[in-house]
């Protein structure tokens, strides 16, 4: 209320003096009418500012919220599916013609043409969203190298189907064509359909952060000149009050209580718009992302415990890629993949490693958050404990057992377990994909009732100070 | 006039909102950028008189081009002060056959990977009894102070190689040609640098093996803010890798020594 000492005495008579201020007005039914135009003209400001402010806040959220936020999230499925496609073609060529080992070549196949329709939709989701030519170019060279591992991956199960044999490594020309088939999946098609992500990624995140300085420039904007249009109307009270010597003009000073509450409201409402966009950007749609890539990352990986056994001759190659993944999911500081695993099983807090499970672990404030990142962290260390056992069975010459271990569905067979830590990691992608519908729902229902309040308030103001004013101005008459 | 003020506050305040966020350091706003490079690896990054050359040098070149650039200036680095020129502005962009790592992306930023480099071995190309790491059990093998790669070998990976020691993979490869060791091993790129030169000095054909034992994501460091930087060097080592340049890099640099390159683009790191 500053303002109010503050305003600038109000003259009682007209002035004569030439000069700048010749156009001001003379007479005090001139000056109340000229304060009430300004004050108009300040509230138009305040309105249109709400209104910029609040359909900035909408685009932002209808952007991450309803449009490119979810097809992201539903193109990120695609590393997932074609490292699967590959894990199962391996698990099938693994298997041979053998029976009772928990999963048969037929599953495994039929997992693969799944696993390939659910890559081919969400491929064409990412293509859609391509935005810049390069985009649209590696997502046709995706489509083009997966017809080429296709063709490859046929003439592999053909070949193995003919020869056939029981679990364990097949025939050499069959695994030839699986190296082909992998090392086309992997420095071809994978890299490509990871970075058509990264870049739809982009997209959300350019216009996040658009949007949400739009929104914050608007609560500023909206703050000034709502606090203009407000000492505007304690500068007409003012002049009322002394030029008719009356306590005080009621209308008008609900005008102000009006244009105050309007104010307040709209810079809560905003400052709120900013943070459901932060919470379904950041709880949301980053860890979402983030997680399903661990997931793919880690479902590869565990494709290359399978090729370790596939393919002794490239062992080695497979051992590595297996660390170098396991890693990029939880990073533990390791020479080999021995001592990442003791560094995994020693590792008893939550926080003090790195890779997308490290970057989870800093997350705070999702609902459900730490108790499924717990069981998370508890299933992926089983799991590097039965590929330990694993390798140890390979070094010690016991690779028909190696097998069972891996392909077994029972808890303590790597199959198994990693298909419960892969539970656990979509229970936590669930957790924070609520998050995100949640920040959503509010940031919709946050501005729902604006399109009308915005004019009906105006209309108020408009009418209250019109009814301070004109009973006053009457009297000029 | 205080209402005047408060409109003058308003005005400043809306249009300094232009502003606000906008990150001027990007190297996207540059026209001018400094490349930090390795001075001292043929094949990748070296320093003939005031020129630089090599396939780090040409890739930076490829970047900055695509990125609008029209000054590029190189400064030699080293692997201890990578971070830092980065951190303080005195470089706008490392690449260095600068491998990414978790603790790494801790400190800076990471565009590309713009290659994924492998640790293989380099041999007499009439070398025939070394076809893979184990096979360089009791076998000499040069160590290199400071190097990593001779304890992966020999500690991680648990073959006992017998040490011979060089100062630098240079002075590995003259001993090599001459027989006072078996092999060499540490990143293909590198290797093949080294070999490509040694091919062109004449003398003993060289040959690498071909069994990767680890991968090293070669990438383009930045100063950790830089997220536009990234995405936009990501842009344009897709461009590199799509038009073929890539593809003529890696061949002019290495191609006579029969690296089996990769050339298509390699999974990129992401830049959140």
């Amino acid at each position: 209320m500053t303002a109010v000492q503050q305003a600038p005495p109000t003259r009682q008579e007209p002035r004569r003096r030439p000069g700048p201020r010749r156009f001001a007005p003379r007479t005090a039914a001139a000056r109340i009418r000229a304060l009430a135009a300004l004050v108009v003209v300040a509230l138009a400001a305040t309105l249109a500012a709400m209104w910029i402010a609040v359909s900035d806040a909408r685009h932002g959220m209808r952007v991450i919220g309803h449009d490119a936020g979810p097809q992201v999230v539903a193109t990120s499925d695609l590393y997932f599916q074609l490292t699967d496609m590959d894990a199962q073609l391996a698990t099938a060529l693994l298997i041979g013609g053998s029976q009772g080992l928990g999963v048969t070549r037929d599953q495994a196949l039929a997992r693969y043409d799944e696993d390939r329709a659910k890559a081919a939709a969400a491929l064409l989701q990412a293509a859609k969203l391509a935005d810049e030519p390069s985009e649209a170019a590696t997502a046709q060279a995706v489509v083009m190298a997966l017809g080429s591992y296709e063709r490859i991956a046929g003439q592999a199960l053909l070949l193995d189907r003919q020869a056939g044999h029981t679990a364990g490594p097949p025939s050499s020309r069959v695994l030839d064509l699986y190296r082909q088939a992998t090392d086309l999946m992997k420095l071809d098609v994978l890299p490509k359909a990871y970075n058509l992500t990264l870049d739809d990624g982009t997209l959300v995140r350019h216009t996040y952060e658009d949007e949400r300085a739009a929104v914050r420039n608007g609560i500023v904007a909206v703050v000034v000149t709502g606090l203009l249009l407000v000492a505007l109307l304690v500068v007409l009270q003012v002049f009322l009050t002394r030029r008719f010597r009356r306590v005080l003009n009621p209308a008008l000073a609900l005008a102000t209580l009006v244009a105050l509450a309007l104010t307040g409201t709209a810079a809560a409402v905003l400052s709120g718009q900013a943070a459901d966009l932060r919470r379904a950007k950041v709880d949301g749609f980053d860890s979402v992302l983030a997680l399903s890539r661990a997931r793919a990352i880690g479902n590869s990986a565990n494709a290359d415990q399978t090729r370790f056994l596939l393919d002794p001759e490239r062992a080695d190659t497979y051992e590595q890629q297996f660390m170098t993944k396991a890693q990029s999911v939880l990073y533990l500081k390791a020479g080999n993949l021995a001592a990442y695993n003791q560094a995994v099983q020693r590792q008893a807090a939550r926080t003090g490693f790195l890779g997308f499970l490290g970057a989870e672990a800093a997350r705070r404030g999702v609902p459900g958050q730490e108790a499924a990142f717990g069981s998370v962290l508890t299933t992926y260390k089983a799991y590097q404990a039965d590929d330990r056992r694993i390798r140890d069975l390979v070094t010690a010459g016991r690779r028909d057992e190696a097998v069972r271990a891996r392909l077994g569905a029972a808890a303590g067979a790597s199959s198994g377990d990693f298909a419960t830590y892969d539970r656990a990691l979509v229970k936590l992608i669930g957790i924070h994909r609520a998050a995100f519908d949640d920040a959503v729902r509010d940031g919709d229902g946050g501005t729902r009732h604006w399109d009308a309040g915005l004019p009906v308030a105006g209309l108020v103001i408009v009418a209250l100070v019109l009814a301070g004013v004109r009973p006053r101005l009457a009297e000029y008459r | 006039m205080r209402i005047t003020a408060l409109v003058l506050a308003a005005g400043a305040a809306l249009a300094g909102c232009g502003v606000a966020g906008a990150d001027g350091d990007s190297i996207t706003r540059k026209d001018a950028l400094v490349v930090g490079v390795n001075a001292d690896q043929p094949g990748l990054g070296l320093r003939t008189g005031g020129t630089y050359s090599g396939f780090d040098v040409d890739v930076a070149r490829q970047i900055a081009r695509r990125l609008g650039v029209t000054t590029v200036t190189f400064k030699p680095i080293t692997s201890a002060t990578r971070e830092s020129v980065l951190r303080s502005g005195a470089v706008d962009m490392v690449v260095a056959s600068y491998s990414i790592t978790p603790e790494r992306k801790t400190k800076v930023i990471f565009g590309g990977p713009y290659y994924v480099a492998h640790q293989d071995i380099l041999v007499r190309k009439d070398e025939s009894g070394i076809r893979n790491v184990r096979d360089l059990k009791g076998r000499r093998l040069c160590e290199v102070p400071g190097s990593v790669s001779f304890p992966r070998v020999t500690r991680e990976r648990g073959v006992a190689a017998v040490s011979v020691r060089a100062d630098t993979y240079g002075a590995c490869l003259a001993k090599l040609r001459s027989g006072e060791l078996d092999a060499v091993s540490t990143d293909d790129l590198i290797l093949a640098g080294l070999a490509a030169q040694a091919a062109r000095d004449g003398g003993a054909p060289l040959r690498i093996v071909g069994a990767p034992i680890s991968d090293e994501p070669y990438g383009v460091g930045l100063n950790s803010a830089d997220i536009d930087g990234c995405e936009a060097v990501n842009k344009a080592i897709t461009t590199m890798y799509q038009d073929g340049t890539a593809a003529r890099l890696l061949r002019t640099w290495f191609g006579p020594v029969g690296l089996r390159a990769t050339t298509t683009v390699p999974q990129f790191e992401g830049c959140d």
